[in-house]
């Protein structure tokens, strides 16, 4: 049975969630990958609050590019995504979207910030109809790598690092 | 009779579009069977949810994953058919044309040797942008001129391996090289369930030539001896779908093995095309059949 989640994420739900849970994401999600990632990290709560008009407490960070061909996961692992797991959910996030194993600082520092890391398989063209809507929240000079936001219904996603634990161990 | 060069652009366009968005029925068959014996629940979903993709790839006509692939082609020739640097620019223009419709990810990358090397020439905007790989061209003995359009996603680009293995005369040392290249690649990629594609040559160029040729000739429901092998050992490392665990970690391996020289060395190429890969479609430019 997969278990319906939606956004903004509550303490409480995520706190629930274990490794090998599948769920169906809704609402809206925050996409960036290898290019903005690393600027959003380096950012004050108050920066990102007067570049979004909103904080993140609660949300999702999909890892994929926005191109006229879809969306889809990038490998969560390279460097300049996974580094950006730890301080992101230290300022809100509280579910990272993506594929491919992490390393064991992160997923530690997923449990400290009581925050959970999903893979999504690479279905663009199912996720392309469960897309509703899509903006370029910030940093559009970056194209398809800026920061955007999806109202999405219903990604299929499974959980891969909760409560200190990897699926992949 | 001789293709104008519209029919050639207009041929080669809709199977550019067939190979992004499309999976042959040898493969979804492959991913039926997968399914049928997965025993790990979170793998079985995400291949039940990977073939519903395509269903809905294929009925939109859309790209069944964002990275939507570098075109790389094989073109076949038959005995008494000529091909002009015409026919080839035609070639091009249809995949250009293609790539446009599909739609491909705008991902090439423009400026002179050092920018396109670090990427400070900035993304070229059109998706036609992005340039196909060098064609591969061959001889075959029908009456056909024959193009297989394979997409080529970067995941895969990034854990392939070519190299060279010294064989000590004995087949079980390539083979079980390729197993053990085969389970660290395919528990990277991320995007499994995967098919090997595997090239035997002499030399690094010839080895990549046969994977590319393996992947053209392919198919999941005729596997050889040493194909069969090569998958259920890498199966038998239970990486599974998307690294999950579970029962399919390869679906299946297509291996062309190439002209050898007598030497200690046999250079191997392979590549774990990912859960989607080949992304294949072949016409015959001079039958106008449709897109298979």
């Amino acid at each position: 049975m997969c278990i319906e989640l939606t956004t903004p994420l509550s303490e409480e739900a995520v706190a629930s969630l274990n490794v090998g849970d599948m769920i169906y994401l809704s609402g809206e999600i925050f996409c960036g990958r290898d290019a903005v990632l690393p600027k959003l990290s380096a950012m004050s709560q108050q920066e990102i609050r007067t570049l979004l008009g909103k904080d993140l407490q609660g949300g999702v960070m999909f890892h994929t590019a926005v191109s006229p061909a879809g969306v889809g996961p990038t490998s969560s692992n390279k460097l300049e995504i996974e580094s950006s797991i730890a301080p992101l959910s230290a300022k809100g996030i509280k579910l990272h979207l993506g594929k491919g194993a992490l390393h064991s600082d992160t997923v530690r520092a997923l449990q400290q910030h009581n925050a959970v890391y999903a893979v999504i398989p690479p279905v663009t063209a199912l996720l392309g109809q469960q897309t509703l809507a899509q903006t370029v929240a910030a940093f559009p000079e970056l194209g398809m790598e800026a920061l955007h936001l999806l109202k999405v219904d219903r990604y299929p996603a499974i959980i891969a690092a909760a409560k200190g634990r990897s699926i992949y161990e | 009779m001789k293709p104008t060069k519209e029919q050639i652009t207009e041929l080669v366009s809709r199977t550019l579009i067939a190979a992004g968005s499309t999976f042959r029925e040898d493969k979804k068959q492959a991913y039926r069977t997968a399914i049928a014996r997965e025993t790990n629940p979170q793998a079985k979903w995400v291949m039940e949810t990977i073939l519903a993709n395509a269903d809905a790839a294929e009925r939109n006509q859309s790209p069944l994953c964002d990275d939507s692939g570098i075109p790389h082609t094989v073109l076949e020739i038959g005995e008494d058919v000529a091909v002009t640097g015409a026919m080839l620019d035609a070639i091009r223009e249809g995949i250009a044309t293609g790539l446009r419709k599909l739609p491909g990810r705008p991902m090439g990358i423009m400026g002179d040797d050092t920018q396109r090397i670090d990427q400070s020439g900035g993304l070229d905007p059109d998706s036609a942008g992005v340039a196909p790989a060098p064609f591969l061209i061959r001889k075959t003995k029908e009456n056909v001129l024959r193009l297989h359009i394979m997409m080529f996603g970067g995941g895969p680009a990034i854990r392939a391996k070519t190299y060279r293995v010294f064989h000590k005369h004995n087949v079980d040392v390539v083979l079980n090289e390729i197993i053990d290249w085969s389970k660290e690649a395919v528990a990277q990629l991320g995007c499994s369930p995967c098919t090997l594609a595997v090239g035997v040559g002499r030399s690094h160029f010839e080895a990549t030539a046969m994977m590319l040729e393996a992947l053209a000739d392919g198919c999941y429901s005729q596997q050889s001896e040493m194909e069969r092998r090569i998958t259920e050992a890498v199966n038998a490392s239970n990486i599974g779908a998307l690294g999950l665990h579970g029962d399919t970690s390869v679906l299946a391996t297509f291996m062309k093995v190439g002209p050898q020289r007598a030497s200690g060395v046999r250079v191997v190429c392979v590549r774990p095309c990912c859960c989607f890969e080949p992304r294949i479609a072949t016409v015959d430019l001079l039958q106008n059949d449709s897109c298979q």
